[in-house]
């Protein structure tokens, strides 16, 4: 069994669909990958990617989305973790209504996600109003780019969680507890590690959501250098202020930084696969 | 005629037409963006002034902060929203504190003390107001004809001597499949009848 889920793919144009499908498949992977590509060749070729990794407007919204958007993924996994597992291990009367709350702010236009987080966390909003009169105010800080980012990416996490947990097989969990697991042994050693390649393609998507976020952001945390400026907003910042080579450069960062990471996230999934396979 | 209007900051338009947005008239809250495209050949015809605008300082309804002059925008925990460095309200804006700074009765540090209270930049002037109107900022320089408007600001004066007049040009663009019809728009625009309009909403005439 686990040899069968093992097994290689085919290489090439050989295996199911043969030369065909191999084509398409090389055709829809330019179409998606041809637009990034000419950002980053643009910006190399024309020196501006050069002076923008220089450039400390850049460099501080650089740091400002990476920082901002490992926390956004954090505050995701101890949110959305529980709530995951509840939700595809517990029946109860207005689970699926829950569930379509939950996605919700995947299909919202960011913009709307933005108004909203406005309305409830801004100074006259209804949580909001209660918090600053206690003294804490939320909108134009970066809890309020981490925020935003959490609101419109942790459904992406739960959701890719959710299923991961509800696909285990529970006669292996039912084998663990005969064999005398705790419930904590058995989420650690059982349960997480069976969800775990759902688990990780939630957080891929979780972050890069978070990464590109706009429109929620600017809404709501605003647009000050240092502060709530991410990479998406110098990107547009740049574009409708008229420095066309600035934006394309920033957006060129933003490509190759997003690239290095699932990269990144690739190699160790790989590199987890290997270590299976040399236990079979 | 069938009019069809696309709005946002001037800058970002400018920069939507230089990128070959289908526009056939570009009208503009300064007389540098449609210079830009004078500059770059996209123009049919010189720019014609239309309006003239002044500036105000707008406060939430509630004034939260207390703002009960422009001095007070200097004034330590003061939340001022502006907009982005290419947006033409900005420019203005930067020349009107520099004025204040001047008068009588304004802190030393005045422009510093105003930059540091600011906590966000908009796009363009009518998302500044709207973070006014939502309560979210203390108070904003905005145009004249902004906060008439909007009923949910209050207008702070500001010392008539220390305005700063805003020009507004507009210019036929040559990506125009009409250009005679553009030209005769912005003529009318610029005309007596037009001007009326204008003036209705609190525009004043070119200076």
């Amino acid at each position: 069994m686990a040899s069968d889920q093992l097994r290689p793919p085919a290489r090439g144009s050989s295996g199911p669909g043969g030369r065909p499908l191999y084509l398409l498949a090389v055709a829809a992977g330019l179409c998606l990958g041809l637009p990034v590509a000419v950002i980053v060749v643009r910006s190399l070729l024309d020196g501006s990617l050069a002076t923008a990794i220089t450039d400390r407007v850049v460099l501080d919204a650089l740091t400002l989305s990476l920082g901002t958007t490992a926390i956004s993924l954090l505050l995701t996994i101890v949110v959305g973790l529980p709530l995951a597992y509840f939700l595809a291990r517990r029946e109860f009367r207005g689970r699926a209504l829950l569930e379509a709350v939950i996605d919700l702010p995947i299909v919202l236009p960011p913009s709307v996600a933005g108004l909203a987080l406005l309305l409830t966390l801004g100074r006259e909003g209804f949580l909001g109003k209660p918090l600053d009169a206690l003294g804490i105010e939320l909108p134009f800080t970066t809890v309020a780019v981490v925020l935003a980012q959490a609101f419109v990416s942790a459904p992406f996490f739960i959701r890719a969680a959710r299923l991961g947990f509800a696909s285990i097989d529970r006669h292996l969990e039912d084998a663990a507890r005969v064999d005398g697991a705790t419930e904590a042994q058995l989420f650690r050693s059982v349960t997480l590690p069976l969800a775990g390649s759902a688990l990780a393609a939630g957080l891929v998507m979780s972050w890069a959501r978070s990464l590109g976020e706009f429109g929620a952001t600017i809404m709501f945390a605003g647009n000050m250098e240092g502060r709530t400026q991410t990479l998406p907003l110098v990107v547009y910042s740049e574009f409708t202020g008229g420095n066309l080579d600035g934006s394309i450069a920033a957006a060129a960062i933003l490509v190759l930084a997003a690239f290095g990471v699932l990269v990144a996230v690739r190699v160790l999934h790989w590199g987890q696969v290997l270590d299976l396979r040399s236990l079979s | 005629m069938t009019i069809t209007i696309s709005t946002d900051s001037s800058s970002t338009l400018e920069t939507q037409i230089e990128q070959g947005a289908p526009a056939d008239v570009f009208l503009s809250a300064d007389t540098t963006n449609p210079a830009k495209l004078v500059t770059k050949g996209l123009n049919v015809g010189d720019p014609v002034k239309f309006a003239g605008n002044l500036l105000t300082v707008i406060v939430p309804t509630a004034n939260p902060a207390a703002i009960a002059s422009p001095a007070d925008l200097a004034r330590t925990g003061v939340k001022v929203i502006a907009a982005g460095a290419t947006v033409p309200i900005t420019k203005y804006a930067t020349m009107l504190v520099a004025n204040l700074a001047k008068e009588a009765g304004y802190p030393a540090g005045f422009v510093a003390a105003y930059d540091a209270n600011v906590v966000s930049q908009e796009d363009n002037v009518a998302a500044v107001v709207s973070k006014i109107e939502l309560g979210e900022g203390d108070a904003a320089i905005v145009y004249v004809t902004d906060a008439k408007t909007s009923t949910k600001v209050t207008t702070i004066t500001v010392p008539t001597h220390a305005n700063v007049p805003a020009t507004y040009a507009g210019v036929v663009v040559n990506a125009s499949r009409n250009a005679a019809a553009a030209q005769a728009f912005l003529s009318w625009f610029a005309g007596p009848d037009g001007q009326a309009i204008l003036a209705s909403f609190g525009f004043l005439p070119p200076s």
